[in-house]
């Protein structure tokens, strides 16, 4: 076992930091690549005439999950040390709400704007501004919020342990509904495509 | 049924992820680093004294020249090169786990204080070690019951005949008795160790409270 590398030592804080540099541009690039860095190209996901977001998240969910199973499997990888965001599920909900209205509207989710404030939009600048304001407004008002900050802990949580399933067939599973995703994406893209012209459908 | 070579490239990708998330299903991602405690179980030998011996036991144990047990120094090499507890082997704390000890072994744990063989005491529980020891509050009581003992002010005449003996074990183990009253005291000279490795001495009577009779050198 040698990975995490960083939790088992193999990177200091500062070399940690340079890995987080790049692997950062590599994912501003890729998003901008797959067009994610215009609000157009994002939003037609949800007029579901162009479902490239969740093609490309999902595959990039089960590339990394795939990788990340096989690394463990071969005994290269420590899964037990890849941090976990633990569940708190009603903050989770409110905040889940909040940003899937905040991206039918705004026409961004945050890493998105960022990438499309670098390929120079003007919205996605606004966008970032306002996401910055909001960051601070929040924590000024957190002592009102921190009640809900902290509701529905549930601890730290994955899948198999709440299903009680093997950790490898809710991989398999999960493979399973992305590759249907796919099929009924594509299928869905072809039947939206002829009512909903691009060009009416966001401006 | 279409063949591979008539699909597209996200078509092939598609069943090259569906293949590897079929293969997952046999995979075995358990953790490597992982322990696992009953606490219960851990608490109620703490509770009982059986986790730990005590400095006077493990003197008595070097003595005899018992060979059924690991004496583990868990500090790093240069305090143990330093100073260590004649017969002890330096396994220092963040390699406990290396394979140098077996789970069958009966296994002394010591440091400095108490807590880093505590922690490591916990560490081997956890993977299903056994028969864990630590010594009790470490080096520091080595030194202050075994190496240098002090005799209490107004002693019984039971006390004065254990401090006899233990001065005849500090003695042994190259330290000397301190004087109760002189809060300074004479400096506690650590022994220096010798190069080679202690040979433990020869076995004492049958049930004779440790007395060692002879001095080695170094030790």
């Amino acid at each position: 076992m040698s990975a995490p590398f960083y939790k088992l030592g193999a990177f200091g804080d500062e070399a940690n930091l340079i890995v987080a540099f790049f692997i950062g541009i590599g994912f501003g690039f890729f998003l901008e690549r797959a067009g994610f860095g215009s609000a157009k190209k994002l939003v037609s996901q949800f007029y579901l005439n162009d479902l490239a977001v969740f093609k490309v998240m999902f595959t990039a969910i089960v590339t990394a999950m795939l990788g990340v199973t096989y690394l463990s499997w071969v005994g290269f990888l420590d899964l037990s040390l890849v941090y976990l965001v633990p569940t708190y599920w009603i903050p989770q909900v409110v905040g889940g709400l909040v940003l899937g209205v905040g991206f039918v509207v705004g026409g961004y989710c945050p890493g998105t704007s960022v990438a499309a404030t670098a390929t120079g939009r003007l919205d996605g600048l606004v966008f970032v501004l306002g996401f910055a304001a909001g960051t601070l407004g929040f924590a000024l008002a957190f002592p009102l919020v921190a009640g809900l900050y902290t509701a529905g802990d549930l601890g730290t949580k994955t899948l198999p342990q709440v299903l009680g399933i093997p950790y490898g067939a809710l991989v398999f599973g999960v493979v399973l509904m992305a590759v249907g995703g796919f099929v009924g994406a594509t299928w869905l893209e072809k039947k939206m495509a002829p009512k909903a012209a691009p060009a009416t459908a966001t401006e | 049924m279409r063949v591979l070579p008539s699909l597209t490239l996200n078509q092939r990708l598609g069943v090259l992820a569906l293949a590897l998330g079929a293969l997952a299903v046999f995979a075995n991602v358990a953790p490597g680093h992982t322990i696992k405690l009953n606490a219960r179980e851990l608490l109620i030998s703490v509770d009982r004294k059986e986790d730990h011996v005590t400095p006077a036991e493990l003197a008595a144990w070097i003595i005899e020249g018992r060979n059924d047990y690991r004496l583990v120094d868990i500090r790093d090499e240069k305090a143990f090169a330093d100073y260590h507890i004649p017969t002890a082997e330096n396994i220092p704390l963040a390699t406990v786990l290396d394979g140098a000890l077996a789970r069958t072994d009966k296994i002394v744990l010591y440091g400095d204080g108490a807590v880093h063989a505590a922690q490591a005491w916990m560490v081997l529980k956890g993977r299903g070690y056994t028969r864990v020891y630590t010594l009790l509050e470490g080096l520091d009581a080595w030194k202050d019951e075994v190496l240098f003992p002090v005799l209490p002010q107004s002693p019984t005449p039971e006390q004065e005949a254990a401090f006899e003996r233990s001065v005849q074990v500090a003695k042994f183990f190259g330290g000397q008795p301190r004087a109760a009253t002189a809060p300074g005291g004479p400096p506690m000279v650590m022994p220096t160790q010798a190069a080679a490795p202690v040979v433990a001495p020869p076995t004492l009577p049958a049930g004779a409270v440790p007395g060692p009779r002879k001095k080695r050198e170094g030790c």
